[in-house]
């Protein structure tokens, strides 16, 4: 119905009547009266032509306005969210890395959340989902816990470039990745606006922790962070 | 401070991330949504002068226009009208600022008459993992109260005002009820608050005719980032790197001590020959 609606104006649209509305908005803007405003002096003042010495025709029926501009009109039904298609298991062959994935969200504190378990990875799953065509796929895991044995990522400082990374997702495919970059950050110059950017390429980016260990903290000093792009 | 792996991969990491980044560049445009939430009534919508919607249906959302900040004149007429002359709401006059986003509504007021209101749509960053939830009463109809899952979240809400609220991102299940009571006039339906986006609900219609009912409108891009992931707390990793350096230090030291004494004998059997 709604669709119906918007190809029938697009169908009418008039581009060069957009011109116009710019034109007279820019007035509108420019003229301290505001909309209800009288036109400038200068148009007022140019000489009127005469009127002609025939009458012209006039159309019997005069045609309808048409809509100046194309505007998409939907109905204002609440909106259905499209389905996350979620990344179930991440394999590394090269590293001998195959593990399930679940997706989490945000922790207390304001970060990502993670599962307990460092043999579990976790998908971020308001960032790219499985079958994405831009922004980052961010899966991470715990390198370690405690009371649980050093978990599958702790192998991923060792992946060179070039080495493949699939993701298998719940709705039955794989897609295939391949490792281009290997970075260590300081956890406090973390790029997380780069690392789970929304846009852009899509990227599986992957994600635990390394460098030195402070143990008064419990945390790692480094996040390591491997990048792989679709094959 | 970052220390990469191999250099050849930090070009790989700039290509693949660098563009990333947005282009906080000011704006000189504000954005302009227009809701048709009148009753019964299909209307043209003309901005200064200019016919914009044609047969806008009631329920009915357009936009969002991209508009140069300014003054528009904003009128409402019978969906043939010949032009803007005879509206039958306005003409008025819209002012729109740089960056900001609005929804003009053209809806009844509490007491049935219609009326054209200019919203301004909250647009400001949300937490990671939250949505951004905005109820507007734009019905013929007494004060309102929202509520999710049975409970009261907003109250006393009188037309032509808002209320909103930022939640985890879920579905709640939502209803209207009028002040102070709980039996609902509108719903109860599921509304879903997506992570990152307003999400902006409109009780409209009338409660004298029996046709109070809802319309959404969702604005998305809001998010934020998580701060970090803490992906390490037992320092089980290092621990191991830790004994493997250890193991090789004492392997190296033994190497160095064998090669001295070897030296040393070398020595020694040289001054026994000599």
């Amino acid at each position: 119905m709604s669709r119906g609606t918007s190809h029938r104006h697009r169908a009418r649209r008039v581009i060069l009547t957009l011109g116009a509305v710019t034109t007279a908005a820019c007035l509108v803007a420019c003229t301290p009266g505001g909309a209800g405003a009288e036109s400038p002096p200068s148009a007022e003042s140019t000489p009127t032509t005469p009127p002609p010495v025939s009458p012209t025709p006039v159309p019997p029926t005069p045609a309808p306005p048409t809509p100046t501009r194309d505007v998409e009109v939907r109905s204002g039904a609440l909106p259905a969210p499209v389905a996350s298609v979620a990344p179930v298991r991440l394999a590394i062959p090269a590293l001998d890395i195959d593990m399930p994935v679940t997706d989490v969200g945000v922790a207390e504190a304001g970060q990502m959340e993670l599962p307990v378990d460092p043999a579990v990875a976790g998908w971020y799953r308001y960032g790219a989902d499985a079958v994405s065509t831009s922004g980052r796929i961010l899966i991470a895991a715990h390198v370690d816990a405690i009371d649980y044995p050093i978990g599958p990522l702790a192998r991923l400082r060792d992946v060179p470039a070039g080495e493949s990374v699939i993701i298998a997702a719940d709705d039955g495919t794989s897609r295939e990745f391949v490792i281009q970059s290997l970075t260590y950050y300081e956890k406090s110059a973390l790029p997380v606006d780069e690392l789970f950017a929304r846009g852009g390429p899509t990227a599986l980016v992957l994600v635990t922790c390394g460098g030195p260990f402070d143990s008064t903290t419990g945390h790692y000093r480094d996040n390591v962070v491997a990048v792989a792009v679709p094959r | 401070m970052r220390k990469t792996v191999a250099a050849g991969l930090a070009v790989g990491m700039i290509t693949a991330l660098g563009l990333a980044l947005p282009a906080a560049a000011a704006t000189s445009v504000a954005q302009l949504s227009v809701l048709h939430a009148i009753p019964d009534t299909p209307v043209d919508v003309y901005v200064n002068g200019e016919l914009t919607l044609d047969d806008f249906a009631p329920g009915d959302l357009a936009g969002p226009l991209e508009l140069p900040a300014g003054a528009y004149e904003v009128a409402v007429t019978a969906p043939d009208a010949a032009d803007a002359s005879a509206p039958i709401l306005g003409p008025a006059t819209l002012t729109l600022a740089a960056g900001a986003n609005y929804t003009a509504v053209a809806h009844l007021t509490e007491a049935g008459e219609p009326g054209l209101n200019l919203f301004t749509n909250d647009t400001a960053q949300t937490a990671p993992g939250q949505g951004r939830l905005t109820v507007r009463h734009t019905a013929a109809a007494p004060a309102v109260d929202v509520l999710a899952g049975g409970s009261p979240v907003i109250t006393g809400l009188t037309n032509p005002n808002e209320a909103k609220l930022d939640l985890p991102a879920g579905t709640v299940s939502a209803s209207v009820a009028l002040a102070g009571t709980t039996d609902p006039v509108i719903g109860p339906a599921d509304v879903a608050i997506q992570e990152g986006v307003n999400t902006i609900v409109y009780a409209w219609g009338s409660a004298e005719d029996g046709n109070l009912a809802i319309a959404a409108q969702t604005i998305g891009g809001l998010h934020s980032n998580p701060d970090g992931v803490p992906s390490g707390t037992a320092g089980y990793l290092a621990q191991q790197d830790a004994s493997t350096t250890v193991l090789v230090s004492a392997g190296v030291v033994a190497l160095a001590i064998a090669a001295a004494i070897g030296a040393g004998l070398v020595i020694r059997r040289r001054a026994t020959v000599r």
